[in-house]
């Protein structure tokens, strides 16, 4: 091989070796950096630019949610477990009475679950500037409640399509 | 006829040979036409002249100034973009901490 182009290769190989060096070293360190000195709320203070004092009321907030939301978890979590139990355990024709009524309260648990969450979105919205507070509830109620939008419109939509090829 | 004083006087034997050799002389102006050849060499003989464009290249790549400011330009974007991203990827780290916080994956 010629010595220029030996040169050349050496400088390619070397400039792209820096560049991604350097990017990949210093998005490690500032994403180690950033999560390290994050708690739950960090998110909250930095996209809707909240002050100390609107942080202090929505991390009230925050603390008086997080006990009635572990309940609730917690609730749900043993009413799954009944309900395995049930399918395990029995015939699905015998259990068919327990099991709906099981499924029952566990959508209900559920609902209201989602009741209190949303609840608790609005409190918070209430605690910051109004257009902050706006953006903060249009945001969760995308982030929690549209996923369930996007998968009931795709499986409305894929129906609609089989029920055109029939 | 063998002069037997050379065995015991080497040097003037030495002598003798050196002046025996025939040193023809330099053409009229030789020193100054070699250095004119020279200047014109280094002034005019660019590297794409003289090589192929991939000799000019690495030639090009060779020269320190160009060197020390693409090293520059390479860390110095790198670090940018790398910033740029690691601030994305903790905000995204964030949100996800504060939605698993307040609405555990059974909700959403």
């Amino acid at each position: 091989m010629r010595r220029s182009t030996i040169i050349v290769l050496i400088a390619l190989f070397a400039g792209v070796a820096l560049f991604a060096g350097s990017y990949l070293i210093t998005q490690q360190l500032c994403t180690k950096h950033l999560v390290g000195s994050a708690d739950d709320l960090t998110w909250l203070r930095q996209e809707f630019h909240l002050s100390d004092g609107e942080l202090a009321n929505v991390r009230e907030l925050h603390q008086g949610y997080l006990p009635k939301c572990a309940e609730m978890c917690t609730k749900i979590a043993a009413k799954k477990r009944e309900i395995e139990a049930t399918l395990t355990t029995n015939n699905l024709n015998e259990a068919r009475e327990s099991l709906g009524r099981e499924l029952d309260e566990l959508a209900l648990l559920r609902a209201k679950c989602q009741f209190q969450m949303l609840q608790h979105f609005s409190d918070v919205s209430r605690a910051m500037p109004p257009e902050q507070g706006r953006r903060y509830l249009a945001e969760m109620q995308r982030l929690t409640l549209g996923f369930h939008e996007q998968i009931e419109q795709s499986m409305s939509g894929s129906a609609d399509h089989a029920h055109g090829h029939h | 006829m063998k002069d037997p004083s050379f065995d015991t006087d080497p040097d003037r034997l030495g002598a003798l040979l050196r002046a025996s050799r025939a040193t023809p002389p330099l053409p009229p102006r030789f020193q100054e036409n070699v250095w004119r050849r020279i200047e014109y060499a280094a002034t005019h003989a660019t590297p794409l002249e003289r090589d192929s464009w991939f000799d000019a290249l690495a030639t090009w790549i060779l020269r320190p100034r160009l060197a020390f400011v693409a090293v520059a330009v390479l860390v110095l974007t790198g670090v940018g973009l790398g910033w740029s991203k690691g601030e994305q990827l903790a905000r995204q780290d964030a949100q996800a901490r504060y939605l698993a916080a307040v609405a555990p994956n059974p909700l959403r």
